[in-house]
C-alpha cells in the first residue's frame, strides 16, 4: 500500500511559518495547508528593518560562530538555551545563504558580496541586510517558494482564517486545528497529523509598541489555555528608538544607530532651541559618555532604560518631553539615502520632518517578546541538536509545534538585534524534518481518530462565538483593549517595581470583570472581525496575568526584565572575567579572599547566589483560570554565566 | 466651547453583494491623528453623525507603517494607504471608500486575490534547488542588487491597478505589478535560467502588449517603484522573444 | 510551423497593430500631409503630384496593401483595445494619463474623418469614375469646395491635428512598447522629440487647409482628355 501523505497544519504566514512550510514541502513527504490571517505577504515579519545576523566575517574581523553564540547568550543576559543557540549560531551562515540564492536582494561589497553592517550587542559587522527592510525581503522571497509550492499542488493557502484552537483528542494529543472563516464567519475544523503554531508575539498587550494590529499573541494563548506551558512572559523587550504616534509607534531600526546614527539630548533642561542651533558643547551624548566601548549600540535594554533614565530621572527630554534626538544629520545625503532610504522616508512620511536634515525625535516602545512557547528539543550523546527529533520545536502538547516569536529559547532576557530575522527562519527550517518524523510515527493516524474529537471542538467553538456575537454589555470591546494596553504601559514596562506590580497584577481581575460586560458591536453576520476581536481581547487579558505576573514573582534585575530594587550593583571597574577566575579557582579548590578585591568578590558572590536562585526559565501554566508560575533550569553547558558589562 | 473634530464620510457596503451606502462620521480632533487612528477611533465608539450604535467600519490593516499594503484604500478620491494619510496634511470632509478594481469583501475592504494569482501565473519566484546549504549564492553587482531591491519592495498592496486605466474589473490585465516582477526574477542570474518560462506569460491576453502606457501605476505607486521602466524592459525582452522565435526557431 | 495559440496570437496581433500605426499608416500619414503641403509652393506643384501618384502602376493594388487593409485593421484594433480600458483622468490626471485618454479619443476621432474624408473624396473618384490624370482636377475642385466653408475647415482642423496626435503620441507608445526607450530620462527626451515631428505634421496640415482656404485656385487637367 502506498504510503498515505502526512497532513500538516502550519498557522502564519510569517518568516517562520513559510520556511517551516518551505522545509516540509521539499520533502515531498507531506501536504501542508498554510493558515493565515490575511494575505501572505502583509504578515508582521515585513516591519522587521534592520537586517539578520550571520557570522560569516567577509571582513575579516575575525568574527565566528561562537562569536555570535558569545554575543547572543551574553546579550540575553544568559538565560536563552544555550544548544539551541548555538546550533542557530552555526547554522546562520547557510540560511543567510540560503536565502540570497532565493533571490533576497542583500546589500553587496563592490565585489559582489554580501555586504554587512554593525548592530547592537556585538562589536562585528555581523549582519546581512537588504537595503532597510530586510524583513519585507526575507518574507517575499520565502513567499515566493511557497508560491511556487503552491503552483505545484503541494500547499493549500486559507488565508483570512483563524487558528481557534487545537484539537486535542482523550489523551491530550493535537490532532488538528478548529478553523474560522474570518469572510463567511463559518467555524470547522481541520485534522493533520501536526500542527506548527509560527503565530508571532503578544506586543499587542501594550498600547504603545512597534506590533502589527495581528500581533495578540492569541494563538499562543489559546495553547497555554489549553495545558501548553508559556515559558518568559515577562521578558518584554523594548526597543529605544520608535517614532511616536497615535495609532502606533513606529520602528526607528536599530540600523539608524549601525550606520553612524547617536543619541543626545541637551544638556539643559527644558531647551526648546533647534537642535541644528544646539552646538556640540552643550550637547549630551549620553550612551557614548556611559558606555565608551559600545556607545549608542548597547543591546535594546540598556539603551531603552538610559533613555528612560534621562528622560524622567534627569528631566532631560526634548523640551521637557519624553523624547531624545536620534541624529543622522552629519552623514552625508547619498550615503543615508543608499543605506537607510525606506526608514528615513518612513520617518519623514509621518513626522513631516527630514531626518537627513534634522534629527529624529524617538521613544521606546514595546518590541518583542523573548518569552513565548515553552517547546522542548533533544540533543545527541556530544550535545548538539539532534536534526530529525520530533521532540525538536514541539511544545508540552504532544503534536503541537511553536515557532519564530512565539516560541522562548533563542533569546534569553533580551534579544539583540537582527537575531530575531535569523531565530525565526532558523526555527521553522530546524523543525521541518522533526515534524515529519514525528507525523511518521504519531500512534493513530487522523482518521483512526474518533470523529466525535473533532465534533466536540467544533461544537463548543460554535457555540462560544454564538454567545460571543450575543454579548450585550455595555463596554466597547475595542476601548477595553485600549485601557488594558494604558495599564500594562504605566506599570509593566522598562523599570518594574513590585507595589506598582502588584497594583496591576490585581488590576486585572477588574479587566476581567469589565470583559464581561463587553458588547459584541457589530452585528453583521459577514466578516465581522469583532467577535474575533472579542475572543483575542480574553487572550490577551490572560497574556497580560502571564506577564505581570511572571514580572512580580522574578525578584532580580536580568536583561528586560530590570527591577532596580534587586539590581546587583556592578563595581564600576568591575571586569566580566574576574568572574571566570573566580569559578575556575573556586572549582580548583578555595578561592583566596585577596584574590579580588573586596568589592568584587562580594559582587560575584552575590551574583552567583541571584543566578542560583533566578537564572531559571519561568513556565507559567494555565490553572484555575490564573497562571500558575514554576521555574526550571536553563541549559548553561557551554558557557558559564558571567556578568553583563558593555563599557 | 467648540471642539475642533475631523470629519469623515465613508463609502460602506455590508457584502460582497448588498448595495454600497454612505456614512458620515465626526470624531474629535488629535494631533498625529491619520486615517487609521480615525478609524479606530470610530470602532471604539461607532456612532454616524446622526444615529448611534451603527457597525464600526470594517477595514484591512496590518503594519501601520507601509510595509505590509494590507490599509490601501481611496482617499478623497485617490487610492493610497491609510496609514501614511495624515489627518493634518489632507482636506476635510475626508471621503473614504474601498478601491474600485477589486471585489469588494466588506466596507473598505476588498480581496486583492487577483494580484496573488497574477504573481502565480508570471512565475514570481527564482528556482532553486533545495534549502540544502549549497554554499553562496551567485555573485551580483550591487547596482543590479540596488534595481531589484527597489522592485522587490512591491507589497502588493494594489495603487498602481486602482490608477491604471487599462486595468479593470472584468478584463483579465495582470498589471504594472506583476510585469514588474517578471523583470524583478529576469534580473536574479538563478532567475534568469527561467526568464523564457516569465515572458511567455506575459506574452498572452492581458499581458504586457494590454499596456496603454499611461503610467498612471508609476505615479501611484507609493513605493516609487520604476514600474514604467519595468513596463519598458519587459515589452523589450518580449519583443525580442518575438522576433527570436519568429526568425531563429 | 507549430500551431499558434490564442494568447500568442493575440500578442501578435497587438504587437502588429503597435506596428502598423507606424509602417505603413503613420509613413502614409507623413508622406500625404507633405505632399499636399505642396499646394503652398503653388498648384501645379500640387497637381503634379496627385498626377504622379495617381499614375503609378498597380495603384489599387498599393492602396489596398499599404493604406485601406492597415487601416481598417489598425481601426478594428483600435475599437477592441478602447473598449479594453476604462478612462479615469478625472481622479488620476496625469500628464501620461491624458496622453493615454487623447490618444483613445483622437483615435475614435479620426476614425470619424477617415469616414468623412474617404466618402468626400475617394469615394466619388470611384463613383465617377476619375482616374489617372481626371483625379487631380476632380479632387482639388472637391478641397476648393471643402474649404469655402468654416465647417469644412474645422472638420479638417480637427481631423488633421487628431491624426497628428495620434501619430506622433503612438510613435512613442511603439517605442515604449516595443522596449525601444526604456528609462525615464529616455522616454521624456523621446517624448519631446516625438511632439515636435507631431508638430512639424501639424503645421504642414494646417498650411494646406490655409492655402486651400485662401487661394481657391481652379486647375485643369494637366494632360488634354
Amino acid at each position: 500500500m502506498a504510503q498515505r501523505k502526512k497532513k500538516i497544519i502550519i498557522v502564519g504566514g510569517g518568516l517562520a511559518g513559510l520556511s517551516a512550510a518551505m522545509k516540509i514541502c521539499e520533502s515531498d513527504q507531506a501536504e501542508v495547508t498554510l493558515v493565515a490571517y490575511q494575505s501572505l505577504k502583509r504578515s508582521h515579519s515585513v516591519c522587521a528593518q534592520g537586517g539578520i545576523n550571520a557570522a560569516i566575517d567577509s571582513k575579516g574581523e575575525g568574527d565566528s560562530p561562537d562569536n555570535h553564540f558569545y554575543d547572543t547568550i551574553k546579550g540575553g543576559d544568559f538565560l536563552a538555551e544555550q544548544p539551541l543557540v548555538r546550533d542557530m549560531c552555526y547554522k546562520a551562515p547557510a540560511i543567510i545563504h540560503l536565502m540570497d540564492r532565493m533571490g533576497v536582494a542583500f546589500n553587496r561589497t563592490p565585489e559582489g558580496h554580501l555586504a554587512f553592517r554593525r548592530f547592537g550587542g556585538t562589536l562585528y559587522s555581523r549582519t546581512a541586510f537588504s537595503g532597510a527592510t530586510t524583513g519585507q525581503q526575507l518574507v517575499y522571497s520565502l513567499d515566493e517558494q511557497i508560491r511556487k509550492y503552491e503552483h505545484d499542488g503541494l500547499v493549500q493557502k486559507m488565508v483570512w482564517h483563524e487558528y481557534l484552537g487545537a484539537v486535542l483528542d482523550s489523551k491530550g494529543v493535537c490532532r488538528g486545528a478548529i478553523i474560522h472563516d474570518l469572510r463567511t464567519n463559518e467555524i470547522f475544523t481541520l485534522a493533520g497529523d501536526a500542527v506548527i503554531l509560527a503565530t508571532g508575539g503578544p506586543s499587542q498587550v501594550y498600547a504603545g509598541s512597534t506590533a502589527s494590529t495581528v500581533n495578540t499573541g492569541a494563538a499562543a494563548t489559546m495553547a497555554y489555555m489549553q495545558g501548553a506551558k508559556y515559558a518568559n512572559g515577562e521578558f518584554i523587550q523594548i526597543h529605544p528608538t520608535a517614532i511616536p504616534g497615535r495609532d502606533k509607534l513606529r520602528l526607528m531600526s536599530e540600523s539608524a544607530r549601525g550606520e553612524g546614527g547617536r543619541i543626545w539630548v541637551p544638556k539643559r533642561e527644558g531647551d526648546t532651541r533647534d537642535p541644528l542651533k544646539i552646538p556640540e558643547m552643550e550637547r549630551y551624548y549620553f550612551l557614548e559618555e556611559k558606555y565608551p566601548l559600545f556607545g549608542n549600540l548597547v543591546p535594546r535594554d540598556v539603551a531603552s532604560r538610559e533613555i528612560y533614565d534621562v528622560v524622567y530621572n534627569q528631566n532631560l527630554g526634548i523640551g521637557g518631553q519624553s523624547m531624545v534626538y536620534l541624529d543622522l544629520t552629519h552623514k552625508s545625503k547619498e550615503f543615508l539615502q543608499d543605506r537607510l532610504g525606506g526608514i528615513l522616508d518612513i520617518y519623514k512620511k509621518f513626522t513631516g520632518d527630514d531626518p537627513k536634515l534634522t534629527p529624529m525625535k524617538i521613544f521606546p516602545a514595546v518590541h518583542y517578546s523573548m518569552g513565548g512557547l515553552w517547546t522542548d528539543y533533544e540533543t545527541d550523546s556530544a550535545g548538539m541538536i539532534e536534526p530529525k527529533s520530533p521532540r525538536n520545536q514541539m511544545t508540552s502538547i504532544q503534536g503541537l509545534y511553536a515557532a519564530g516569536e512565539a516560541d522562548c529559547h533563542y533569546h534569553g532576557a533580551n534579544r539583540l538585534g537582527a537575531n530575531s530575522l535569523l531565530s525565526c527562519i532558523y526555527t521553522g527550517l530546524m523543525m521541518g524534518p522533526g515534524v515529519l518524523s514525528y507525523a511518521a510515527q504519531v500512534s493513530k493516524s487522523t482518521e483512526d481518530v474518533p470523529s466525535s474529537v473533532f465534533d466536540d471542538a467544533k461544537s463548543y467553538w460554535t457555540g462560544r462565538f454564538k454567545s460571543i456575537s450575543q454579548l450585550n454589555g455595555r463596554e466597547n470591546p475595542y476601548k477595553l483593549h485600549r485601557d488594558l494596553g494604558e495599564m500594562m504601559m504605566a506599570n509593566v514596562l522598562i523599570v518594574r517595581d513590585n507595589k506598582t506590580l502588584e497594583k496591576a497584577f490585581n488590576s486585572i481581575s477588574d479587566f476581567e470583570t469589565r470583559f464581561k460586560d463587553v458588547k459584541c458591536v457589530d452585528s453583521n453576520d459577514w466578516a465581522n472581525p469583532t467577535p474575533s476581536f472579542i475572543n483575542q481581547l480574553y487572550c490577551m487579558i490572560q497574556l497580560s496575568k502571564i506577564i505581570t505576573k511572571g514580572a512580580l514573582m522574578r525578584d532580580e534585575f536580568r536583561g528586560a526584565h530590570y527591577k532596580p530594587e534587586f539590581d546587583l550593583k556592578q563595581p564600576s571597574d568591575f571586569d566580566p572575567h574576574e568572574y571566570i577566575h573566580y569559578q575556575e579557582q573556586k572549582n580548583f579548590g578555595e578561592v583566596k579572599d585577596d584574590a579580588f578585591p573586596k568589592s568584587h568578590l562580594d559582587y560575584m558572590k552575590r551574583f552567583e547566589a541571584n543566578n542560583n536562585k533566578w537564572l531559571k526559565t519561568s513556565i507559567a501554566q494555565f490553572e484555575d483560570n490564573q497562571p500558575n508560575i514554576t521555574y526550571a533550569d536553563v541549559n548553561t553547558s557551554l558557557m558559564i554565566p558571567r556578568p553583563r558589562k558593555y563599557d | 466651547m467648540s471642539q475642533k473634530t475631523i470629519k469623515l464620510k465613508i463609502k460602506r457596503q455590508d457584502n460582497p453583494r448588498s448595495k454600497p451606502y454612505w456614512q458620515e462620521f465626526e470624531i474629535p480632533y488629535q494631533p498625529l491623528s491619520n486615517v487609521i487612528s480615525c478609524l479606530q477611533d470610530i470602532q471604539k465608539s461607532p456612532a454616524t453623525a446622526n444615529e448611534l450604535g451603527v457597525n464600526p467600519v470594517i477595514w484591512d490593516c496590518s503594519c501601520l507603517e507601509e510595509v505590509c499594503g494590507s490599509c490601501t484604500m481611496i482617499i478623497n478620491g485617490r487610492v493610497r494607504q491609510a496609514c501614511t494619510a495624515l489627518v493634518d496634511q489632507i482636506e476635510s470632509p475626508i471621503v473614504l471608500e474601498p478601491m474600485s478594481k477589486f471585489p469588494v469583501v466588506r466596507d473598505l475592504m476588498v480581496d486583492r486575490n487577483r494580484m496573488f494569482r497574477a504573481l502565480k501565473k508570471v512565475k514570481a519566484w527564482v528556482d532553486i534547488d533545495g534549502s540544502q546549504d549549497l554554499g553562496e549564492g551567485p555573485i551580483m553587482a550591487d547596482s543590479v542588487r540596488a534595481t531589484r531591491y527597489t522592485l522587490s519592495e512591491c507589497m502588493t498592496c494594489g495603487c498602481c491597478l486602482e490608477a491604471c486605466p487599462q486595468y479593470t474589473k472584468d478584463n483579465s490585465f495582470l498589471g504594472a505589478a506583476a510585469f514588474s516582477q517578471v523583470r524583478l526574477f529576469n534580473l536574479h542570474p538563478t532567475g534568469a535560467m527561467h526568464a523564457d518560462e516569465r515572458l511567455e506569460e506575459v506574452m498572452g491576453k492581458g499581458g504586457i502588449a494590454d499596456c496603454g502606457n499611461a503610467q498612471a501605476c508609476v505615479e501611484a505607486c507609493p513605493k516609487n517603484i520604476p514600474l514604467t521602466d519595468s513596463i519598458a524592459d519587459i515589452s523589450r525582452q518580449t519583443s525580442l522573444k518575438l522576433l527570436k522565435d519568429l526568425l531563429l526557431k | 510551423m507549430a500551431k499558434i495559440t490564442q494568447d500568442q496570437a493575440h500578442f501578435l496581433l497587438l504587437k502588429i497593430n503597435s506596428l502598423m500605426g507606424l509602417i505603413p499608416i503613420g509613413v502614409f500619414l507623413a508622406f500625404h500631409l507633405g505632399i499636399n503641403a505642396l499646394r503652398t509652393v503653388g498648384p501645379l506643384q500640387y497637381q503634379l503630384s496627385i498626377d504622379l501618384i495617381n499614375n503609378l502602376p498597380f495603384l489599387f493594388g498599393i492602396e489596398i496593401a499599404f493604406i485601406y487593409a492597415p487601416l481598417l485593421f489598425h481601426s478594428m484594433m483600435g475599437f477592441y483595445i478602447y473598449f479594453s480600458g476604462k478612462r479615469n483622468v478625472g481622479h488620476y490626471g496625469y500628464p501620461r494619463n491624458w496622453r493615454y485618454t487623447l490618444q483613445r479619443i483622437t483615435g475614435l476621432i479620426v476614425f470619424a474623418f477617415l469616414i468623412y474624408h474617404l466618402g468626400t473624396t475617394v469615394a466619388p473618384k470611384i463613383f465617377y469614375g476619375k482616374h489617372q490624370f481626371l483625379a487631380a482636377p476632380f479632387l482639388m475642385d472637391i478641397m476648393n469646395a471643402e474649404f469655402q466653408t468654416w465647417s469644412g475647415r474645422i472638420i479638417y482642423l480637427i481631423g488633421i491635428s487628431s491624426a497628428t496626435f495620434h501619430f506622433a503620441n503612438g510613435l512613442w507608445g511603439f517605442c515604449v512598447s516595443w522596449g525601444i526607450i526604456i528609462g525615464q530620462n529616455a522616454q521624456r527626451n523621446a517624448s519631446i522629440v516625438f511632439a515636435m515631428v507631431g508638430l512639424v505634421l501639424t503645421f504642414l496640415g494646417f498650411a494646406t487647409v490655409l492655402e486651400f482656404s485662401l487661394n481657391p485656385i481652379p486647375v485643369t487637367p494637366t494632360v488634354g482628355e
